[in-house]
């Protein structure tokens, strides 16, 4: 294999970052940017290259085209974003103590955050619905945890500083499915039409069921 | 990257695209320029941007080539972007920025 062979090859790889429509769009031309900006011999992408490919791909992932207009969706997807921060610091914090309940309580918790963010900005109303009952239920957890167990501080073995950062990203949450219930990010949605075409396609299906039958 | 940072990007491929269309290793060269070698953009952050300032309608694809076998894809300013028929005006030059 040729050094830009090489180089081609590990530059694909990291377009793989990025989600599947952007890179049929971009790959190409990403791709001969790469190429074109690589010196005489570079059998690899450097470093900061890679690092602003990935983050790139990833940011694109999380927020997969939410338009400026959409401003409380966007909102609400930064928020949900950082949400994942807290258990991601939980996590990083199970690994170097190396505490198997910290490790996949965090990874599970980070996943769910950043899954939730995609999924709003994929516009999924499933995503919308489940944040607002993830958010009562957290609600009501808390709410029992704090008042049923005597008062914050010893609250099922919580220390006070956790049960801070529960409360505040249980704040982050509430703030985020508030932001996707108002009218404005309704739109984003069930934007004008969609629902028309619905029911026209059921309209068309059952007249077709109804023509087969005959 | 910051917002900032990400702004004062997007600005300078704005500039780089005011003086007609251009491609995307075009793009950073001409950034390069402009920023006084100060601003060296990476594609990840230069397509990005593109993708978002396509998706905003502030620029378009003017047309496309393939050089080498590589596609070429070169874009300009839509009249809805800042400077698109603005900056075109006679008597408005471009000057580099100042360091």
């Amino acid at each position: 294999m040729t050094d830009q062979e090489h180089l081609e090859r590990a530059c694909r790889r990291l377009l793989a970052w990025y989600p599947r429509a952007f890179r049929d769009e971009h790959g190409p031309e990403i791709l001969a940017v790469l190429l074109a900006a690589a010196r005489d011999g570079q059998r690899r992408p450097g470093l900061a290259g890679s690092a602003d490919l990935i983050r790139g791909g990833l940011w694109l992932r999380l927020v997969p085209g939410v338009p400026r207009s959409a401003r409380t969706v966007r909102a609400a997807v930064w928020l949900t974003c950082a949400g994942a921060v807290m258990p991601a610091a939980s996590l990083v914090l199970g690994l170097v103590t190396l505490s198997a309940k910290g490790i996949v309580g965090g990874l599970v918790v980070t996943a769910l955050w950043l899954c939730m963010a995609r999924a709003i900005g994929q516009g999924r109303n499933g995503a919308r619905i489940f944040s607002a009952v993830l958010s009562g239920v957290v609600t009501l957890a808390l709410a029992l945890a704090v008042f049923a167990l005597g008062g914050p501080g010893h609250v099922a073995g919580m220390t006070v500083p956790s049960l801070v950062l529960s409360v505040l990203n249980w704040l982050i949450g509430l703030a985020a499915a508030g932001l996707l219930r108002l009218p404005a990010s309704t739109a984003f949605f069930w934007p004008p039409g969609r629902a028309q075409a619905r029911h026209e396609a059921r309209m068309a299906e059952r007249a077709r069921i109804a023509a087969i039958r005959y | 990257m910051g917002v900032r940072a990400r702004q004062e990007a997007t600005f300078l491929i704005l500039t780089a695209l005011a003086d007609g269309s251009q491609h995307g290793y075009g793009i950073i060269t001409d950034v390069q320029q402009i920023s006084g070698g100060r601003v060296r953009l990476r594609p990840g952050t230069l397509y990005t941007a593109l993708d978002r300032l396509r998706a905003d309608e502030l620029i378009g694809v003017d047309r496309e080539e393939v050089v080498d076998g590589r596609l070429r894809r070169y874009y300009r300013l839509t009249p809805r972007a800042p400077g698109g028929s603005l900056m075109r005006r006679p008597g408005c030059r471009l000057t580099p920025a100042p360091r």
